[in-house]
């Protein structure tokens, strides 16, 4: 059954947020970059937080950094979604064959690229020196978590912003 | 299989596996503009231009509809040949 939430979220990617700011492929890309300096920033986070952690540093470092790739990202994913059209955030029924193979094959990247952050995060934490004994705050484990968390929920949208080609124009607007 | 033209690869296997269409010719001669078009199909209208601009080739069930929509045989829309320009003999 459709749900207002579903219509309203389908009009809001037809609406041109902020068009000139992925008018180009160029700028799309520049878009996608900026998410994933966002996402470095919270994995920065972790890395703070475990090695300064617990100390007044490692907390306004973390926020700060938490809050800064937010500001980033929020925007980000917001024009991103609307210069895709929702072809990731919208449910399958609600796009056509296109757009759905262009979100089978961003989800195939994003998937591949989580799996090489993964084996990276399993080297580096197997690579810390120490023995069972050893301290890991808790701050960096919950950082990394949210890291994780947020890499794997974004990293579609950029994905499909990163690859999207340029629309054609719409033949209103030509005529 | 559908192929969307994005990256290198993309754009080779969509060279190999080109699709040329008429659907631009068509649309202009009946009059019909690409909002409408995809309507009827039920998909959406940037999927039409990139049709046209042979960056995305339909499955076969759209190309089946979309000939139907224009009362044509398929092969009248879609060939794997570049359709002759007008007025070439």
């Amino acid at each position: 059954m459709r749900t207002r939430w579903t219509e309203a979220q389908k009009e809001a990617t037809e609406k041109d947020v902020l068009p000139s700011w992925h008018a180009t492929r160029k700028r799309r890309r520049v878009l996608a970059g900026a998410g994933g300096a966002a996402i470095a920033m919270v994995w920065s986070g972790t890395v703070v937080s475990w090695n300064l952690a617990p100390s007044d540093t490692a907390m306004y470092w973390t926020i700060s950094l938490l809050v800064l790739a937010v500001l980033i990202a929020l925007p980000v994913i917001t024009v991103l979604n609307a210069a895709t059209r929702g072809t990731v955030s919208l449910a399958e029924r609600d796009l056509d064959e296109r757009q759905v193979a262009e979100r089978l094959r961003a989800h195939a990247v994003a998937h591949r690229a989580m799996l090489v952050l993964l084996a990276v995060v399993v080297v580096a934490v197997l690579g810390v020196p120490g023995d069972r004994g050893t301290f890991i705050p808790m701050a960096a484990i919950v950082m990394g978590v949210v890291s994780l968390f947020l890499t794997h929920l974004l990293m579609p949208v950029l994905v499909a912003g990163w690859r999207q080609p340029d629309p054609p124009p719409d033949d209103e607007e030509t005529a | 299989m559908p192929v969307k033209a994005g990256s290198k690869a993309g754009k080779e296997k969509a060279d190999k596996e080109n699709v040329h269409n008429r659907i631009a010719v068509l649309r202009a001669e009946r009059g019909v503009s690409r909002r409408e078009l995809a309507t009827a199909l039920g998909v959406h209208y940037q999927t039409i231009g990139y049709l046209e601009r042979g960056e995305y080739s339909p499955s076969l069930h759209l190309a089946l509809r979309i000939a139907g929509f224009f009362e044509v045989p398929v092969e009248v829309v879609f060939s794997l040949e570049p359709f002759p320009r007008l007025g070439s003999t």
